[in-house]
């Protein structure tokens, strides 16, 4: 007989978990079996001491300083939540002047300004020179190209889409080893 | 349930700490006790049974509806336990537990206190965390089958397949320790 099969059956008979039908045909078993007979008898003394020796008292101290600390803790919290009450409006407050008291960033205006630039010539430059940032030459040179359309009579012209500026543009300079190359690099006032 | 408590009273809800010191009286032993046979550690046990309290504070109202603190107490043990023990030491095998040195032949007769709990101790440490928390509850604290799977969240099957291992497992922990292989 194959006795692992027993061997659950008999761990539950032990603790008094089968149903009557169930013990009785594990009892019968054990009867036969010497084996199962010694694992049934082990089962029940280890569970027996086990039992007994979880039901002896544990000292009362142990019990006592639980519920001191539970008790300690909660008479802290209120005033730990008040505290923190405090703490938040505190903060809270401060945010709010910070927030009305912070200087407001003026609003940028760029300037697409336009200025006429007198002359400009390719080739001959320092090649340093036009390797320099592509944007404003190619402004410039933009620049240039307007003004030679619309002859030397005529005011400057302005982008439609760029509102009034009331500061001068910045205007750089650069010179090149060739007299007839100027290259011109308008920015805003803000280095725009 | 084998222990079936009233919850708190009025004054107990509406926060008397004098009420809820009454309650942590009556319940106090389920959770300090079960807390340490599940961890081995008296220390970690008083941890976790302060927090427990704290819980049942917070939720006087929600056990109170389930009516039923025993279970919830359970419950909430076994899941901080579980917390606890996961960050700690692993289970020991059978096989690694070294032998009583007396080799005593009765173990209920000849072991002194210490002894005898070192021995509970230990043999509750060859149980995986489940094993153990079923045998706990079933054996050592006296719920039925059906309370501990509801208490660790399983079914009844495998509740009992728990039990079963986790008893024979014990028993070879302690014939192992007293020599009595058999």
């Amino acid at each position: 007989m194959n006795c692992v099969e027993w061997e659950e059956r008999i761990a539950l008979h032990a603790g008094g978990d089968l149903s009557p039908a169930e013990a009785q045909a594990v009892e019968r078993h054990v009867a036969e079996c010497a084996g199962c007979q010694m694992l049934l008898s082990g089962l029940r003394q280890s569970l027996a001491l086990v039992r007994e020796v979880h039901g002896e008292p544990i000292e009362a101290a142990h019990f006592a300083a639980v519920r001191a600390r539970v008790l300690a803790e909660l008479e802290r919290a209120p005033a730990r939540r008040w505290r923190f009450a405090w703490g938040f409006a505190m903060a809270a407050a401060a945010a709010v002047l910070l927030i009305g008291m912070w200087p407001r960033p003026e609003r940028k205006t760029v300037s697409h300004a336009l200025v006429p630039v007198p002359a400009v010539s390719r080739g001959g430059a320092d090649p340093q020179v036009r390797r320099g940032p592509p944007g404003p030459p190619v402004r410039a040179s933009r620049t240039a190209r307007a003004q030679r359309k619309a002859g030397p009579g005529r005011p400057p012209r302005t982008m439609a889409s760029a509102p009034p500026e009331p500061a001068e543009p910045m205007v750089v300079k650069l010179l090149t080893n060739d007299p007839d190359v100027v290259i011109y690099w308008i920015t805003s006032t803000k280095g725009e | 349930m084998a222990q079936t408590m009233d919850g708190p009273d009025a004054r107990t809800r509406a926060g008397d700490l004098t009420g809820f010191e009454a309650v942590m009286r009556q319940h106090e032993r389920l959770v300090l006790v079960t807390a340490l046979r599940l961890l081995g550690n008296i220390e970690d046990a008083k941890d976790v049974s302060q927090e427990v309290f704290l819980r049942l504070y917070r939720n006087l109202g929600k056990v109170e509806a389930e009516k039923n603190y025993p279970a919830w107490l359970y419950r909430v043990t076994v899941n901080l336990c579980h917390d606890v023990g996961r960050k700690r030491r692993p289970s020991v095998a059978v096989e690694d537990v070294p032998e009583l040195v007396s080799g005593a032949a009765d173990p209920q007769q000849t072991l002194t206190g210490a002894e005898r709990q070192r021995v509970l101790q230990m043999s509750l440490r060859a149980l995986s965390e489940k094993e153990r928390a079923a045998l706990v509850l079933r054996d050592l604290e006296g719920l039925s089958t059906e309370e501990v799977a509801r208490a660790l969240g399983s079914s009844e099957a495998t509740v009992r397949s728990q039990i079963s291992k986790a008893r024979v497992k014990m028993r070879d922990f302690v014939e192992r320790y007293f020599r009595r292989r058999v």
